[in-house]
């Protein structure tokens, strides 16, 4: 009895192991390509008649646009729903083509063994951890799209080079990807703690220095935050405008290229002299060495702090997070000079086409189909972030965000705020030894000029390597 | 029945062919594609890789951070091994020399966190040393040792010193089971006898127990000094991602951020190479260093 009992036992046991197993690699797999693929394979079924036509049957001299087409979308903060709508739309506007979906958080390290073997999706959308459009465009992965973009158009007529809020990025005067959305990184605070504590929205560095004393006395906290293990947030978010507006794109070029001598210029010791005083005046989380993205927001909802430099997607991520009575607001990171505009260096979330696509006719008809108003309203109103097209009215929209609504009017208007591009993201290379230096900064550790030293040395480290 | 020859060794084949096949394609075939690796200069994610010979040793020689995250590996080597050696030899001795009635409680409960995963352990320690809702801090408050709270995990100085903790706190129980094991072994009668010559229970301990389980601690120092040197990865990762200024980073989180962050993906291969042979070097002075007659009485 005992025997049989165990003997039950152990096959129980496995059953158990066998069936947690099974859950745990089931729906793994399945987000990856869902509904979207047998949908569109029966539409193919309909009107081709061959729904196994893969890849051969595309674009076959005529100009015909067909066959298969893969795309690649990270799905982050601004959630999938936009790319649902639009795929489904190019599905019925190309009944021959049948699109196949790679997406998910996760997606640039799933993909990455489909690159690495020359075997890549037709489009991809960079954007998230794992991913780099310089890295891509260093490994000679992206197609060069300078010649084909001046032919694009937008509904209107409009060439879609003249119709982007912010320019494409430049490697060395060739086009590699087409920037969809503008993200921004910015500065944001709870409208209604400053109501309440009657706090002054800051416009300038001064103001900005002077409203954090004010809620360092009425608030009994450290003003301002950030993630210490991210610390690219602060140095995109403040940084970046801070050069910008000091120095305009020209510095701000030589800040991301590494050039010789950028640190030690004067805009670029003042700005860190004022990063070193914000330090010395206590307004800055003593606690942020530790800090992940996550935690940091976290403690600006619950008033921990009353600043934090983020992008756009901030009210998105922490929607579940955020307490009733707080109320998003969002400025430019007044890192300028009194006087000056504020400034606003894109963030830009491109679209490109791979070197190798099996299908590039579609490819190019896809992303020519994705720049148009409408669909840039229409990202707004998913996402509650900006498109990179200009002329997009949302103030009528009543789907998009008040905050957006706002930064979308200061965007536009070149009196209260300066918009400056960057040439290409910095190269991980040189960003990660300049973050390692700005923590220590931000704790305290060393002092401005400490830094400026040390981010001299990376710099001529980073172009050393380069050669 | 006498076995044939042929039989014997169709036999063997049996049980060694399907590990060896195991080995060389999970083991033997990374180990040596790393070695490969470490010699060109590759993103990790393109088609094209430049052989660049040693070049990726030179860089490893001159690059600043090396010679910390090593120090960073052996400081949580050397603390660990005190920290559980002691700890878990104490609880062992206590629990199967003291006749406590609730043993096999305390056994559970200091077992407990080597069934979760390092994972789990690094984020509750995350909360643990939170600065502004954290227990350590809360606490240090509580007793009126405000001056001593800090943020722990977010000091350049602390940080490090503050990941020894959960480490050995996730380290206890298993080389606790391993040593009790070693004392349930030794006869009883060589405690009788001790007792009759007079040995105080300090003297047993040192003369009887200890020579007796020596095989056991040889074996837990050998193995808590591989798994941190090839897993603090996991808990520096969780907790503080090497940072704050790479004050916490070890030579496993470091691969992984040249590897997959920065993108150097031969140059992650080539740390990963000079792991293997700090490992192999360490283990072997260990041995050498650990190696005792055996003792019986």
């Amino acid at each position: 009895m005992n025997r049989l009992f165990k003997g039950h036992f152990l096959l129980m046991i496995m059953a158990i192991a066998i069936l947690v197993f099974a859950a745990a690699c089931a729906p793994d797999e399945a987000p990856i390509d869902d509904g979207s693929d047998s949908d569109s394979t029966e539409e193919n079924g309909d009107s081709n008649g061959d729904s196994d036509s893969d890849s051969e049957g595309e674009a076959s001299g005529d100009g015909e646009i067909s066959g298969e087409l893969e795309i690649q979308y990270f799905v982050g903060g601004y959630g999938d729903s936009w790319w649902k709508e639009v795929i489904s739309d190019f599905e019925a506007e190309y009944p021959d083509v049948e699109v196949v979906e790679h997406a998910g958080a996760s997606i640039n390290e799933e993909m990455r063994s489909r690159w690495v073997s020359g075997n890549p999706p037709d489009v991809v959308y960079i954007d998230g951890a794992g991913s780099s459009e310089t890295q891509m465009v260093e490994d000679g992965q992206l197609m060069n799209l300078t010649d084909w973009a001046g032919e694009i158009e937008l509904e209107d007529g409009s060439p879609i080079l003249d119709s982007f809020i912010a320019e494409p990025s430049d490697f060395d005067g060739e086009l590699y990807s087409l920037p969809l959305v503008f993200d921004a990184w910015g500065t944001w605070y709870d409208m209604a703690l400053f109501d309440e504590g009657g706090y002054e929205v800051p416009s300038d560095f001064e103001s900005f220095m002077s409203t954090m004393g004010d809620i360092q006395e009425g608030e009994g906290i450290e003003p301002f935050v950030t993630t210490g293990q991210h610390p690219y947030y602060f140095s995109r978010g403040m940084l970046y405008p801070a050069f910008a507006a000091y120095g305009g794109n020209e510095l701000l070029a030589d800040i991301i290229q590494g050039a010789d001598g950028a640190w030690e210029t004067d805009e670029a010791v003042e700005i860190m002299q004022g990063v070193e005083d914000m330090v010395e005046a206590g307004y800055v989380d003593s606690g942020l060495g530790a800090l992940n993205h996550t935690q940091s927001q976290m403690n600006f909802l619950l008033h921990e702090n009353a600043f934090i430099p983020v992008g756009f997607w901030l009210p998105n991520e922490m929607e579940g997070d955020t307490p009733e009575d707080f109320e998003y607001g969002f400025i430019p990171s007044p890192m300028n000079p009194e006087g000056e505009p504020m400034a606003i260096v894109p963030d830009l979330r491109p679209l490109a086409i791979a070197e190798e696509a099996d299908n590039p006719e579609a490819a190019k008809a896809f992303v020519e189909f994705v720049f148009t108003r409408e669909y840039a309203q229409l990202f707004s109103e998913h996402t509650g972030a900006i498109m990179n097209i200009e002329g997009v009215d949302l103030s009528e929209n009543p789907n998009v965000p008040e905050y957006l609504i706002e930064a979308n009017e200061m965007i536009n208007d070149p009196e209260q705020v300066q918009i400056y591009y960057k040439p290409h993201p910095m190269s991980a290379d040189l960003e990660t030894p300049l973050s390692d230096s700005l923590v220590s900064l931000l704790l305290g550790n060393i002092t401005a000029e400490e830094f400026i030293e040390e981010a001299e040395e990376a710099a001529e480290e980073y172009r050393d390597e380069e050669e | 029945m006498v076995q044939s020859k042929k039989q014997k060794y169709i036999f063997l084949a049996f049980c060694l062919v399907p590990t060896f096949i195991m080995f060389a394609i999970f083991t033997l075939y990374p180990l040596f594609s790393g070695l490969y690796y470490s010699l060109f200069e590759w993103s990790g994610a393109s088609q094209t890789r430049e052989f660049v010979g040693l070049d990726n040793y030179v860089k490893l020689f001159n690059d600043g951070i090396i010679p910390k995250t090593i120090w960073h590996d052996y400081f949580l080597v050397i603390t660990k091994v005190f920290g559980i050696m002691v700890m878990a030899l104490f609880i062992a001795v206590a629990l199967t020399q003291l006749k406590i009635k609730e043993a096999p409680f305390y056994r559970i409960i200091f077992f407990f966190p080597n069934i979760m995963s390092v994972v789990v352990i690094g984020i509750l320690w995350m909360f643990i040393y939170n600065p502004n809702l954290g227990l350590v801090n809360s606490g240090l408050e509580a007793i009126g040792l405000e001056e001593w709270t800090r943020p722990w995990l977010g000091s350049e100085t602390w940080a490090l010193p503050s990941l020894v903790l959960p480490s050995i706190w996730a380290g206890i129980g298993l080389f606790m089971l391993l040593l009790m094991g070693g004392i349930a072994n030794i006869s009883k009668s060589n405690y009788e006898a001790a007792e009759i010559d007079g040995a105080s229970e300090w003297q047993q301990f040192w003369h009887v127990t200890l020579p007796l389980i020596w095989p056991q601690i040889k074996i837990s120092i050998l193995y808590i000094v591989i798994t941190t040197l090839n897993g603090s990865f996991i808990i520096v990762q969780v907790m503080t991602g090497g940072g704050p200024n790479n004050s916490t980073h070890v030579m496993g989180s470091y691969l992984y951020q040249q590897a997959f962050t920065q993108y150097n993906f031969g140059y992650g291969a080539t740390i990963g190479v000079m792991i293997l042979v700090l490992s192999l070097v360490t283990v072997l002075i260990l041995q050498f260093l650990l190696r005792r007659e055996k003792v019986e009485y």
